[in-house]
């Protein structure tokens, strides 16, 4: 056994964190199964009410939209991250892959709220695109852009682009190349190359990206919130509602651990679903 | 086995054959990464059926070459012809080209029947034939029952039988290996080179081989091309390769030589005579056509060409043993010569008799049993 004498300092601040974490995930747990009293903050005897209640069509469709509404998100970002991934990796210019990394990974560094209120002045009916859409004369009259699950989702994507670029880059960099050009030597072409070879190669970052972009789009709550308006209701939204508007903590917190285990669930499954993908795409 | 042959051995070689065409030609084929010149003007002609080698140190241009016959890059000047079609220009997918990498390059996602099977999906071949002839190639690199087997499931030498087998199932007009061998351990390799010399062989598939090793170049080939910085230095047979290397380049990459520094004495014609110490040897007079009698010159001398003599011969050069090496069915002396050799010559000695007759510190006479003996003019001469 090696001697690391500093170990348990180095992984002390990490312990402590991975602690506090835990505490608060245990308070929400407890909360999601107590009953809530009308007007107090404080809690009754513990029930399985607050599970139950999500049953009822208005929480069970808040589910439904807020993942129909992460896949939406999720796949536009796959769709349109992967050709810059693609060229990031294959690029031999290193301008050319600079200029993609930074313009890909940018919006990691700006703050949540400042970004979510450059796409409301942009997607505004007075906004930077309306305008340019009524100058050009492609419509009469703005389109709504603002309080629709299409608006939210155009600034969701800003949000998982760019760890969707780092997470297909990395899986796209792993393939061999030479399993491509062998492709190509035995007949085939560069979209069948694409789509026989590169793409099932590739499922493993697709996965990884995916899945993150899915957690991300589940728990994000400012741009919901503001581009939405109340108009677009997801599960964090609503939590909000429920938990700072109508103090019901203990529904508030039995929403967060359905909304978590869900997401948990989602990601379980993308993650058995690569083998079957890769196999479905090299079918072909 | 020969049923087999029968099926997938008609390649087109062979009627290229019938055509009089080579298999392969370049025709001055030139390859530059940005300012350095990879490939310099490659004159190349490939016979149907013939296995021809590419040896070179790395960064000699041997991959370079590989790549631009297989279309994965664009030449910067010349033509390539495979089977007498102009494909300088044709995309690497319409080569019909078969190739062999150095890690496989199997797809890891497919199993070794479909990795196979790949080359002839592509073509449009129906299922069944294709199941038959994804049997036949895998009784050809007697994998037969591995179909279902994933790469990863297989060791290194049935990967590369693996490989083998998805090149050839397409019948392409040209195999190319790049390298394939350097992967596998020693035992392995050289029972690889026989399978893979044996299935070359009866399929009369023409192949250019590309390797570092000499000693693989010399046993597999038909024709070597030695290259090195970008050019082809000689083109011929691995015994004319090794008996009469065309620069002191191919005489020292190829096998074991001696340096010893020598005079040229005369010229008469094709031979030339030349002088090391009291001894005088007889070598092709072309490398030397640019020196005047008298000029020192480096003469190049296999180790396995020199014997020692029993006491003082006219004629000879006298040495002194500094290292006996043992090696099981020869023994290497390795000999000081002062005044011709820089470093210790080296001599091969059959048998095992040189174990006692010549220890370490003994005074040997050296003489030379070979005609296979080469000069070239001295290393800041040679243009």
């Amino acid at each position: 056994m090696i001697k690391r004498p500093f170990l348990g300092w180095f992984v002390s601040p990490a312990g402590l964190v991975a602690l506090g974490l835990t505490a608060a995930m245990a308070a929400v747990f407890q909360f999601s199964l107590r009953v809530y009293i009308p007007g107090s903050l404080d809690v009754g005897g513990f029930t399985l009410q607050n599970f139950a209640a999500m049953l009822r069509p208005l929480y069970a469709l808040a589910f439904w939209n807020t993942i129909l509404l992460c896949f939406e998100t999720a796949a536009s970002t796959l769709i349109l991250a992967y050709p810059l991934a693609y060229a990031l990796v294959r690029t031999r210019s290193s301008a050319v892959r600079s200029f993609i990394l930074i313009a890909a990974v940018t919006p990691l560094f700006l703050g949540e709220v400042v970004r979510t209120y450059s796409w409301m002045i942009v997607l505004g009916n007075n906004g930077f695109l309306n305008t340019l859409l009524v100058k050009l004369g492609f419509v009469e009259r703005p389109v709504q852009m603002m309080f629709t699950a299409g608006g939210v989702i155009a600034a969701l994507v800003h949000v998982t682009m760019p760890i969707m670029v780092i997470m297909l880059a990395a899986g796209l960099s792993h393939i061999d190349r030479n399993c491509e050009k062998a492709a190509e030597s035995l007949g085939a072409g560069p979209i069948r190359v694409f789509l026989t070879i590169t793409l099932p190669l590739s499922m493993p970052g697709i996965v990884a990206g995916f899945s993150t972009a899915f957690a991300w789009t589940f728990s994000a709550f400012a741009t919901p919130q503001l581009i939405g308006g109340g108009r677009v209701s997801t599960v964090s939204t609503l939590i909000y509602q429920l938990g700072f508007s109508s103090f019901n903590f203990p529904f508030a917190a039995s929403l967060s651990i359905i909304g978590l285990a869900l997401s948990l669930a989602v990601i379980a499954l993308l993650k058995q679903a690569t083998r079957p993908l890769e196999r479905l795409a090299s079918a072909t | 086995m020969l049923m087999h042959t029968d099926r997938m051995g008609a390649t087109a070689g062979s009627e290229a054959g019938r055509q009089g065409q080579p298999a392969v030609q370049l025709d001055g084929v030139t390859k530059r990464f940005g300012n350095s010149v990879a490939l310099h003007e490659a004159w190349l002609k490939i016979q149907p059926g013939e296995f021809m080698t590419l040896l070179g140190p790395s960064g000699c241009g041997k991959t370079t070459l590989l790549n631009l016959v297989a279309g994965f890059l664009e030449a910067d000047g010349g033509e390539i012809f495979i089977e007498g079609t102009l494909v300088t220009e044709t995309p690497a997918h319409q080569r019909e080209i078969g190739i062999v990498f150095q890690n496989y390059a199997l797809f890891p996602h497919m199993s070794v029947a479909n990795n196979i099977a790949y080359g002839l999906k592509t073509r449009g071949i129906d299922r069944k034939q294709i199941a038959r002839r994804v049997d036949e190639a895998l009784a050809l690199v007697r994998l037969d029952g591995f179909g279902d087997r994933k790469p990863r499931q297989l060791s290194g030498g049935q990967q590369q039988r693996v490989a083998l087998a998805r090149a050839l199932v397409i019948k392409p007009k040209v195999l190319l290996l790049d390298e394939p061998f350097s992967a596998l351990d020693k035992n392995l390799r050289g029972s690889m080179q026989v399978e893979l010399k044996q299935i070359q062989r009866e399929l009369g598939v023409t192949t250019i081989f590309v390797t570092h090793d000499q000693g693989e170049a010399l046993s597999m080939s038909d024709r070597i091309a030695v290259m090195s910085a970008g050019r082809i230095r000689q083109i011929a047979a691995p015994g004319d390769v090794y008996r009469r290397p065309a620069d002191r380049f191919v005489a020292s990459f190829v096998g074991n030589v001696n340096v010893l520094a020598g005079r040229l004495v005369e010229r008469r014609g094709e031979v030339a005579t030349v002088s090391v110490g009291d001894m005088r040897l007889e070598v092709p007079a072309a490398p030397l056509a640019k020196l005047a009698i008298g000029d020192d010159v480096d003469v190049f001398i296999r180790p396995e060409h020199l014997a020692v003599t029993s006491g003082r011969t006219p004629g000879s050069l006298c040495g002194t043993v500094t290292t006996q090496v043992f090696q099981g069915d020869h023994i290497d002396l390795y000999i000081d010569i002062t005044g011709v050799a820089r470093a210790p010559v080296l001599l091969r000695a059959p048998g095992i008799a040189a174990l006692s007759s010549c220890p370490a510190g003994a005074d040997v006479g050296l003489t030379v049993g070979s005609d296979d003996v080469v000069a070239f003019p001295p290393e800041a001469r040679e243009p």
